[in-house]
Order: C-alpha cells, then sequence, then structure tokens
C-alpha cells in the first residue's frame, strides 16, 4: 500500500460509554448543524486556494494569489518570496500560511522577524489574516502557543534556543532572509536545525547575482537542490563558468523562488516626480554655520567624539532648537574638556542672534501652495517639535509621527492626519503598515545619509493604492555639508526615481554594507571642502550603476 | 457558505441552544446566552469559578451579531466565514451535538404495537493527507440487526419525523450486532471505499519526497559522520510528504426506525 490509514479512536469508547449510562444525547438540531458546519470546512480539492474566502476584507492582488499559488502547489510549500518591496510579501506569507491552516496542515508556527517587526507582524495576521498570533515575551510562550511571532536574536540565545530547537514546527517564516546568507553564523546555524515541514524565506534584496548566498539560504531551505558544496564550487565558481551552466542554475533557483517586479505586476504604478529645493541661509544662520565649522578646526583631534561637528552642521541645517539641545548636551556632559565646554557655551550664545529660520519659511511657502496633504519628514525631534508650532502660527493644523510610538498610537496619528491635519511631520518612516495612501506630497526636510531610509519614506505613499503621481520636495541648504549628499546620493544616482530593489543591488554590488559610516568617515578624515568633493565623486562614480553590462537589473528609471 | 446562509445556521444554533432572542434582523441577532453556552463561547473560566465559589447569581453575558458589514459604527460582531467566532461555534457543535439518539415518530394506534429497528449511524470524515490535504464526508447506516449498510444515511434520516422519547405503542428491537462491532464494520467499509479509490495522489507525494531525500543525500554525500542537521531533515521530509489516510468520525448515534423505512430501501 502506498499510504497508511489512521482511525481516530475517541469517538467510539466515548459513545459506548454514553449507551452504558443511557447518554446524554444531543438534540437533532444541533447534531445537523454539528455536520453541516463540518461539511462548509471540507476541503474539496488538493489544490486551488480556500484562503481567500475566509479573509473576504483582505485584497488580494492577482499576483500575490499566483504566488500563493505557485509556492503551494509548484514547491510543497518550500520557498524564497523575493518580491521587490511594496508587492505584498507580507501578504503572499500571511496567504500561504492561512492555506495551510485552514487545510489542517500547519498548526504549529513560528516567525521570524527583525525585532522592530515583531508586535507588527503579530498585528498584521490578527487584523488582516484573523490568525491568533502572539509575540514571543515569556519563555513559556514557545511551548504553549501555536502561533508565536519573535525576534531571530531572541529565539536563538539560551534558553530560548533549547526550547525553540525542541518544538516540531509546520511552518517557519523568515523575514529579511538575506540576512542569513552567511552559513557560518550563529543564525544560520540556529535555523538549520530548527525542525520544520513547510518554510519560507522572504527577502527583499535580490540575492540572485552572489552566487555564494544563493547556495546557502537554498540550502536552508531544499538541502542539496543546489548540490553539496563540493558539486557546486566545481559547476559554478570554478573557471569553467559558462553560460549553459548559469542558464542551468537560474532554473533551479527559479524552482525554489519567485520574485514579483513591479512591471510585471500589470499594476500601474504612478509617477515620482522629484524637485530640489535649494535653499539659501540667512546670514545669521550662515554665520553660526561657519562658527560651528570653525570650532571644529579649533578642537584637538580625541575631542571629535565629544564633539560632534557634523552633527551640529547638519542640524544648524534643520533648525536652530535641534542645534541647541545638542550643544546643552555637550556642555553639560562630565569629562570632556574645558575648552570644548567654552566653545559649546559660546556657540549657545550664538545661537540667539540667529532670528529666522530659512527653510521653515520655505517649507510653509509650499504647503500653502499646495491644495492637498503633507507630509514632511526631518531627522530631528526638536525640529519636529518647532515645526509644529511654526505651523500653527500660521493657522496650519499638523500632527506629530514618530518610530517609538506604540501601535494604536499610530493608527490614531494616521487617521487624525487623514481626518483633520493638513501636515504629519515624521521623524521616522514609521515602519511598514503605516499606509498614508491618501497624501501626494512628501518634504524631506533633512535627507537621511542612509539611502534606505529614503526609499522607506517615499513607499509609505508611492505603494500599491496610490493613484495619483507622488511628488517629492527635497530641501537643501546651498554651501553646506547637506549639499554633498545630496549630490552624492540623490543626484548622481537618481535613487528618488529608482526602486528600492535597483538601490540594494547597487550597495550590495559595491560590498557596501554602511554607506552611512562611509560618508561620516568621508567628512571627519577630510581637511577641505576640496578633499571632501574628491572623495565624494570617487564614492558616486563607484556607485553609479554601470551601464554597459546589459543586466537586467541596470537601474531603469522608474514611472 | 454564503453570508445568507451564515445567518441562518447562527439563528439555528442560537434557538437549539434555548438562548432567548433579544432582537432580529435579517442581518443581526442579538440574544441572551444560556450559562452553558456562555462557559462554551465567552472565554471567561474565572468568572464562571468566581460564580461557582461565591453562588453568586449567574450572569450569563449576551452576543450582538452581524452577517452584513455595516457603515456606520456598530456595536454588533460582524461574522463572515473566516472570522474567529464562527469558527468557535463550529467547534462548538462538535461539542454539542456528537452523540445522539433517536426514534422514527411512528403514528400508531393502540391495536397494534410497531417494533423500531436499531441502526447505527455514523458521519464519518476521510482525509486524504501528505504535503497537500484533501476531504471526504461519509454518512454511513448499519442495520444492527441484519448487517445492512447504507451510504447517504443522515439524507434518509432528514426525511423522516424524528424523536427523541420513544414514541407510543412503539418498542425497540434488541441488537444482534453490537454498537461496537458496528463501528468496526463500518470502519472496515471506509477503508474498502479509499483502497478503491484511485492512488495516484500518494503516488506522487511519494515520488516529491523521494526527490528530496535524494538531495538530501546528495547534499551530504561526501561527509563522514551524518551531523545532526541531517537526520532532522530527513525527518521533516516524512512528516511533509508521507501519505497517510485520517478516519474521523463526526458525529453518530442511534436511530430506531420502523421496518417501513427497511422495506423502502429494498
Amino acid at each position: 500500500m502506498t499510504f497508511k490509514i489512521q482511525h481516530d479512536q475517541s469517538w467510539s469508547t466515548d459513545f459506548i460509554k454514553r449507551l452504558d449510562e443511557d447518554g446524554p444525547w444531543a438534540n437533532w438540531e444541533l447534531y445537523k448543524l454539528a455536520l453541516e458546519a463540518e461539511e462548509s470546512l471540507i476541503i474539496p480539492d488538493f489544490l486551488g486556494l480556500q484562503a481567500p474566502k475566509h479573509i473576504p476584507h483582505v485584497q488580494i492582488l492577482p499576483h500575490q494569489l499566483e504566488v500563493t499559488r505557485k509556492v503551494i502547489e509548484d514547491m510543497n510549500g518550500k520557498g524564497i518570496l523575493a518580491d521587490e518591496v511594496g508587492l505584498g510579501k507580507t501578504i503572499e506569507a500571511g496567504l500561504i500560511m492561512k492555506e495551510y491552516m485552514i487545510r489542517g496542515l500547519a498548526k504549529k508556527i513560528l516567525i521570524l522577524v527583525p525585532a522592530s517587526l515583531v508586535l507588527q507582524w503579530t498585528h498584521e495576521l490578527n487584523t488582516k489574516f484573523l490568525i491568533p498570533a502572539v509575540p514571543q515575551k515569556k519563555a513559556y510562550v514557545w511551548e504553549q502557543y501555536d502561533v508565536v511571532v519573535s525576534s531571530i536574536d531572541t529565539a536563538k540565545r539560551s534558553p530560548h534556543r533549547e526550547i525553540v530547537l525542541d518544538q516540531d514546527y509546520d511552518l517557519i517564516i523568515i523575514d529579511e532572509a538575506h540576512k542569513l546568507k552567511n552559513k557560518k553564523t550563529k543564525n544560520y546555524d540556529f535555523v538549520q536545525h530548527l525542525k520544520k515541514k513547510y518554510c519560507l524565506l522572504l527577502t527583499a534584496t535580490p540575492i540572485q547575482n552572489r552566487i555564494q548566498e544563493v547556495f546557502n539560504l537554498v540550502s536552508l531551505l531544499k538541502p542539496g537542490h543546489l548540490g553539496n558544496e563540493e558539486y557546486f564550487d566545481e559547476a559554478y565558481r570554478s573557471g569553467r563558468y559558462d553560460v549553459q551552466n548559469e542558464e542551468k542554475l537560474k532554473q533551479l533557483i527559479n524552482k525554489v523562488m519567485v520574485r514579483t517586479r513591479r512591471e510585471d505586476t500589470g499594476l500601474k504604478w504612478p509617477k515620482r516626480i522629484v524637485k530640489t529645493v535649494p535653499i539659501t541661509l540667512s546670514p545669521t544662520e550662515r554665520k553660526l554655520y561657519e562658527s560651528i565649522t570653525q570650532a571644529r578646526s579649533n578642537t584637538a583631534y580625541e575631542q571629535h567624539h565629544a564633539f560632534s561637528t557634523i552633527t551640529l552642521q547638519r542640524e544648524v541645517c534643520s533648525s536652530r532648537e535641534a542645534v541647541f539641545l545638542t550643544l546643552k548636551a555637550m556642555a553639560e556632559k562630565e569629562g570632556i574638556s574645558e575648552s570644548a565646554r567654552e566653545t559649546a557655551i559660546s556657540l549657545m550664545y550664538e545661537i540667539e542672534n540667529v532670528d529666522r529660520n530659512s527653510k521653515a519659511e520655505k517649507a510653509l511657502e509650499i504647503i500653502q501652495s499646495i491644495d492637498g496633504k503633507v507630509i514632511i519628514f526631518t531627522e530631528y525631534r526638536a525640529t519636529q517639535l518647532y515645526l509644529q508650532w511654526y505651523l500653527q502660527q500660521h493657522g496650519i493644523k499638523s500632527v506629530p509621527f514618530r518610530g517609538g510610538f506604540k501601535r494604536n498610537k499610530k493608527d490614531w496619528m494616521t487617521q487624525l492626519f487623514k481626518n483633520h491635519a493638513k501636515v504629519l511631520i515624521a521623524t521616522e518612516a514609521g515602519g511598514e503598515g503605516i499606509n498614508l495612501q491618501f497624501c501626494q506630497h512628501i518634504i524631506n526636510y533633512d535627507l537621511p545619509w542612509n539611502p534606505m531610509r529614503i526609499e522607506q519614506r517615499i513607499g509609505r505613499i508611492h505603494r500599491i493604492g496610490q493613484e495619483h503621481d507622488v511628488h517629492i520636495y527635497n530641501f537643501a541648504t546651498e554651501n553646506t555639508i547637506e549639499e554633498h549628499i545630496l549630490r552624492l546620493l540623490y543626484e548622481k544616482i537618481n535613487l528618488f526615481e529608482n526602486v528600492i530593489g535597483d538601490l540594494d543591488e547597487i550597495l550590495s554590488r559595491v560590498g557596501m554594507k554602511n554607506i552611512e559610516q562611509h560618508i561620516r568617515d568621508i567628512f571627519y578624515e577630510s581637511d577641505t571642502e576640496g578633499e571632501i568633493r574628491v572623495k565624494m565623486d570617487n564614492l558616486t562614480s563607484l556607485l553609479t550603476y554601470p551601464n554597459d553590462e546589459g543586466d537586467a537589473y541596470a537601474s531603469e528609471g522608474h514611472s | 457558505m454564503l453570508q445568507k446562509d451564515i445567518h441562518d445556521f447562527l439563528d439555528r444554533y442560537f434557538t437549539a441552544n434555548e438562548c432567548e432572542m433579544l432582537e432580529q434582523g435579517n442581518d443581526l441577532l442579538h440574544v441572551q446566552l444560556t450559562i452553558e453556552l456562555d462557559k462554551l463561547l465567552m472565554n471567561r473560566p474565572f468568572y464562571w469559578h468566581y460564580q461557582e465559589l461565591t453562588g453568586a447569581e449567574p450572569n450569563p453575558m449576551k452576543l450582538k451579531l452581524q452577517t452584513k458589514q455595516s457603515e456606520e459604527d456598530s456595536d454588533g460582531e460582524f461574522v463572515h466565514f473566516g472570522s474567529p467566532r464562527l469558527h468557535q461555534i463550529f467547534q462548538s457543535t462538535r461539542q454539542l451535538g456528537s452523540y445522539i439518539r433517536l426514534y422514527e415518530n411512528v403514528q400508531q394506534n393502540e391495536n397494534a404495537y410497531v417494533p423500531l429497528v436499531p441502526w447505527l449511524g455514523l458521519n464519518i470524515k476521510v482525509s486524504y493527507q501528505c504535503d497537500r490535504k484533501k476531504d471526504f464526508l461519509h454518512s454511513i447506516g448499519l442495520n444492527l440487526i441484519n448487517g445492512m449498510m447504507v451510504s447517504e444515511f443522515q439524507g434518509l434520516l432528514e426525511s423522516k419525523p424524528l424523536t427523541p422519547k420513544i414514541p407510543d405503542y412503539c418498542y425497540t428491537m434488541s441488537t444482534l450486532i453490537r454498537p461496537g462491532s458496528g463501528i468496526k464494520r463500518i470502519e472496515q467499509y471506509i477503508e474498502q471505499v479509499i483502497q478503491d479509490d484511485d492512488p495516484q495522489w500518494s503516488i506522487d507525494a511519494r515520488k516529491r519526497w523521494q526527490e528530496d531525500e535524494e538531495l538530501l543525500d546528495h547534499f551530504y554525500q561526501d561527509i563522514e559522520e551524518l551531523p545532526e542537521s541531517y537526520h532532522v531533515e530527513k525527518q521533516a521530509l516524512k512528516e511533509l510528504y508521507e501519505p497517510k489516510v485520517v478516519i474521523q468520525i463526526i458525529n453518530g448515534g442511534m436511530f430506531y426506525l420502523s421496518n417501513h423505512t427497511l422495506m423502502n430501501l429494498n
């Protein structure tokens, strides 16, 4: 026989007992209802999806259904979901999970995500997918709950590790799975030892180009699919790497990975209209900026970390409130040299001379010229508070938004913004799940140094559901540190027009893990404006994607 | 199940459980739960524990369910096919409607006593399971005197007037086949049905299993002592693909039917 048969005996035992004891017996109507309930839950076919009719409130797009079907029917529930950002990988993972739960094929489920996303995943599984997921908070949660969301860092640590490795999981989902590409890490080892039937690895980073990483990730999912290490080395990494081979490898990878690209979705994506808005500092602001730049050359090198000139320079470009707070903290800090303290205090006095905020004035002008709603992103809490006050002085209602807000506060602020205010002033993109498609204008009041954060900002409004073109205004203060950043990151590599996949591609190609640190170093280690410019230009040419490779992933303009 | 079917289901459910209907509309059911249903549905064991300890007046909750999503805010809970509430209620029917004993309500005068024949009726769910799954429902009746077996038994029962108390001027015949052996006979019959079915699904599953296992063996082929991760994965493949059939009785019971019923079947 090609299968075994199992009987569930529990009903019979109880039935015989009731015959002996003459009851109790159910009423006929409830007996019929029990059967009807079961009839409605019957899985009529091996193939096809049951999940969508269980979650009618979720709008599922055709490509998401197709990915779900493919992973379940063609990949036997083991797949790498590598859709581009904003296409709904979470929805796909949720659908697959729901389908297996409805079919009774998955009960015990573990979802490993970055710590900052634990609550969000939990929330989304509960509200969208009606799956009773719980965040891991106490050690007993692993065993007592069926669907647990946790960070991998918690799960892999003792005493959790031992408990988790002891569980028989039906399904494991790992978000940001590209972090598992190195098989020598503890994380990799941990995941390799998990007991799992089905497994989904989610990543937005295109991994095709890094052959070793692909091998490691696929081997986690389906060991042997790409051969063993020795064979793989021989076939794909030796000198005999040829086109035929590459085609074969691609085919193998496509058996375990789905990657939907924006243009494959058939959805119409609105345009991104990007405008750089130059800001000229007022004479008093300029004077303060120069004084801070001066202070840098006066201070001994070892004071750099206490006396972070670059931070101050960036802050002047934002608001005098932001500089003030940093200087104040500096002056009050224990153990810094007397001269540094004096510099800080004298700069604090100089702040008093600043009588206006050129950027805020420009922001106001733009906001007043727009009918719709506007989101302002700033890097600084102090600027956020100031802007709220400033806009209020001009009769404009705004709501604040911070990454650290609790989930329901975020939802509340989003509602307030939607229904009662014209402007949302945010210090952080606020993470996935905050959807602001009803807004079409973003002012990047200050520019972050990490370009991924820009994409996250834009991604809040340029996503599925946005029906209009999106306008992005980038403020850049002339002749300051900000202008360098803008030139490099945002103009040369067309950051604003390109989507995150391209950027990710660029960064991983040049092996630059921490571009922010890189830029910081350039500014610290350069003595003159000229030197900064040369180094930044070098960085730019490194980042600028060479078009002559004819690669399918060449950064095309996005429209 | 359409929203209307869900509404009807809930309506019948609360009526069958003798809940007082406080308010009722096309898409609205507002009911006063009984103590039993409160304990089953409202998930507040501490309250009931406290109530029993103190002997306080029991205060079961009210439940307001809507089967249409309302535009404006409403205090009713929206119930649809995927909602946890409906599934909780589905589950509770398994608890409340699992075992039954009924008699055919034969209209009879006092001149002749009518014998009622004992039948064992079972509703059975059969699941074909590997990395995929498919279910079947069977409703089988077994005559516990002559061993005759009929399918679609539930449909037959629903066409009869049935009552939980033995009707006047009727008597039940005693069984020749004991209910325990009856269950076994029905299960054997179901097994036969399964054996006669096309096994292609299980052959395919074994093929998928074998393919993955070969990949796994290849992955570790040059390693002398196989690491734990090999065994973990191998076991996981077994659990994922190994085809099996699970037979589960949904509900069932004793049904005493008139000879008339028997004759119609012949």
